[in-house]
């Protein structure tokens, strides 16, 4: 994989916006942002580009046309861009990676569909690839979780048949276990744990619970209502949930940048390195209890600047604790 | 005229091209605006299909029969992407794979994003994909900057120079290792390569790296090294536990209280067996390879959970402990 530079991402997306623009029924400038996962003002600097290009000798007849009509998108002269450019050595490796994952943690027979799959993706991509993607592929293997839990049976069921399921959670940040009706979304991975997505009935939103702490899981089956199933956004509901306006701002300053860490936990973070090799972390977040435990880890290469709320909760976990060892 | 503009240029003229095209009548063409001599053009034109190149556009050469000149041209049944002719089963696996990586902070979810546009290029709207179970991976925008370089060296076969801290050594030290393997175990990436300093294989962890990754820019598109073929990511991986490697490992022992005692896995140790007590609480016995990351995992039940023994991790749980309390007013 090489990284490709700003030209070459670039002439990547033009590559891939023609065609979309060329299929039967066109594109909006809407669709085309999402496809993409552009900018529409990125779309449209794109679409001058193209209204540029062409076919020696670059007369009028030569060159492609565009013309935006109610935010629809309409490209004549550009029938030798209308199917897309190969699956290419990135896209293949990003493949392979995923199907192995997906094979090693159990969803995949290592001959079943996805495999014969990935099998003519390989084929394609033998022809022209750089360098020997096999290789590469063969040395990078990624575990998607270590623990699946108990319930990974039943919770795949619900999840299959669209079924609601019914959870004896521990949460961790209130230290308590509940019972809720939840309909799964999806299975997330995140730092080797396997999460469900889903949404929560009693909360009436998305919520992720850590399977291994279930308690119990069964499949209840009230009606499979409308719920967010809309476009799942993965990155934002990993982080410690949505803080809201009751959140806590905290300030941290770690001796090095191990804080870092940190983000794992709370990807919205910001951090700060300074000249004498500190680094300032700030956060926001409802639940100062679990920070306080949280970051007990990082021991004397932390200091809390703010609030001082957690200040003192640290300093209760930590001397509890060391009571319980002394 | 852009050099965005000369590229799609280029590429449309190769590809629709019924012949080779030879260099002087790309010079009145594509490279009609662009100044310099004739040198100075050819030089621009090799970089351009180096770009291209990179991109899997791939610019043949051919001798031209009547008149003996090179010429050029992208073939077409390379350029296009195939019909892929997926059965409907493989197209639900293949839609899952897509999704996996998509949004995920990883340098694979870009790529996985655009081949999933491709596939559905030939959809006819007889498989729905829409009940395909969602399985997602996620990561740290951190990750993504190291795992680029990495990605990079493994490929290109170049060098890599990182400052790293290995357990243990509170200093970090220079580094300079050969790529041969990256992995994820439990949800950390580890890089894995000959170390120039050890003179050995070594797995590093990417959460112990304390700079950013370097990649040997000299002799750009000559490999530095080659990959053993004795090397084997699986011999390197097969550890059921993190820890430098080395293969030691010591035996703990932590109390779970009673509303614990249902998770107990984790912590990147191994559990040997475990114990329920009168009162409900639960006593586990674990194989540790990496004392930090179990003393983390540990901490985060509070006082719910303590480790027993031995006495080595006791220290260093106490030690982070008094660190916490010993910051600011030294009433420690």
């Amino acid at each position: 994989m090489v990284m490709l530079n700003r030209i070459g991402c670039r002439l990547n997306r033009i590559l891939l916006m023609v065609p979309l623009i060329l299929r039967e029924e066109g594109a909006s400038l809407e669709e085309l942002c999402d496809a993409l996962g552009a900018e529409r003002e990125e779309v449209l600097a794109d679409l001058d580009v193209l209204f540029l290009c062409g076919l020696p000798e670059y007369g009028p007849g030569d060159l492609i046309d565009r013309r935006i009509v109610n935010d629809r998108v309409y490209l004549s002269m550009a029938d030798y861009f209308k199917r897309p450019l190969t699956i290419t050595t990135d896209e293949a490796l990003a493949l392979i990676v995923a199907g192995e994952a997906l094979v090693g943690a159990g969803f995949f027979e290592p001959g079943g569909p996805a495999g014969s799959a990935l099998k003519k993706v390989r084929e394609i991509v033998a022809g022209h690839s750089r360098g020997s993607i096999e290789e590469v592929a063969q040395h990078i293997d990624v575990e998607l979780g270590s623990n699946p839990g108990r319930w990974w049976e039943v919770i795949e069921e619900g999840l299959e048949r669209g079924k609601d399921l019914r959870l004896q959670y521990y949460s961790f940040s209130r230290g308590e276990v509940s019972s809720r009706d939840v309909e799964p979304l999806s299975l997330v991975s995140s730092y080797g744990h396997w999460y469900l997505l889903a949404w929560c009935r009693r909360a009436e939103g998305r919520r992720m619970f850590r399977l291994d702490r279930m308690m119990s899981v069964e499949i209840v089956d009230p009606p499979g209502d409308g719920r967010g199933d809309d476009g799942l956004e993965m990155p934002e509901v990993v982080a410690e949930m949505k803080p809201g306006r009751s959140a806590h701002s905290v300030k941290l300053r770690f001796s090095g940048k191990e804080g870092r860490r940190l983000l794992e936990e709370w990807p919205t973070a910001k951090f700060t390195d300074h000249d004498d090799g500190t680094v300032t972390i700030t956060l926001r977040t409802r639940n100062l209890s679990w920070l306080s435990r949280y970051l007990i880890r990082f021991g004397d290469r932390l200091e809390i600047e703010s609030p001082r709320e957690l200040k003192r909760l640290v300093r209760d976990t930590a001397s509890r604790l060391l009571e319980v060892y002394c | 005229m852009e050099k965005i503009e000369r590229l799609i240029n280029l590429t449309a003229y190769l590809l629709e091209t019924a012949r080779p095209v030879t260099f002087e009548q790309l010079q009145r063409t594509v490279y009609v605006d662009a100044s310099g001599n004739e040198q100075a053009l050819h030089r621009m034109f090799e970089r351009d299909k180096d770009e291209l190149r990179e991109m899997d556009i791939e610019v043949r050469t051919e001798t031209l029969e009547a008149s003996g000149e090179t010429g050029y041209t992208i073939l077409r049944d390379e350029y296009y992407l195939p019909h892929l002719e997926l059965s409907p089963a493989e197209k639900v696996a293949l839609t899952m794979v897509s999704r996996l990586f998509l949004g995920s902070g990883t340098p694979f979810s870009g790529p996985a994003h655009s081949a999933l546009l491709k596939f559905a290029f030939d959809e006819k709207g007889d498989v729905d994909v829409d009940p395909v179970p969602h399985v997602h991976w996620v990561g740290v925008p951190r990750d993504r900057r190291l795992l680029e370089v990495i990605l990079d060296g493994l490929t290109e076969r170049k060098d890599l120079k990182f400052s790293y801290r290995s357990l243990g050594s509170s200093e970090p030290v220079w580094r300079e290792v050969s790529p041969y393997g990256l992995f994820n175990r439990r949800g950390s990436w580890y890089l894995v390569g000959l170390c120039h300093l050890r003179r050995e294989i070594r797995s590093f962890k990417l959460d112990r790296v304390t700079s950013d990754i370097e990649v040997n820019r000299k002799k750009p598109h000559k490999p530095d090294f080659e990959v053993p073929d004795s090397f084997d990511l699986c011999s390197e991986t097969r550890w059921e536990w993190p820890g430098e490697h080395s293969g030691e490992t010591v035996t703990a022992q932590v109390r779970f209280e009673p509303r614990l005692a249902f998770g107990f896995s984790g912590g990147g140790a191994r559990v040997e067996g475990s114990q329920r007590r009168e009162d409900g609480s639960v006593d586990v016995t674990y194989v540790v390879g990496d004392p930090e990351e179990f003393v983390d995992w540990v901490l985060e039940f509070g006082a719910g959970a303590r480790i027993l023994a031995p006495s080595g991790l006791v220290d260093l749980i106490t030690e982070r402990i008094r660190g916490v309390l010993g910051d600011g007013d030294g009433n420690a």
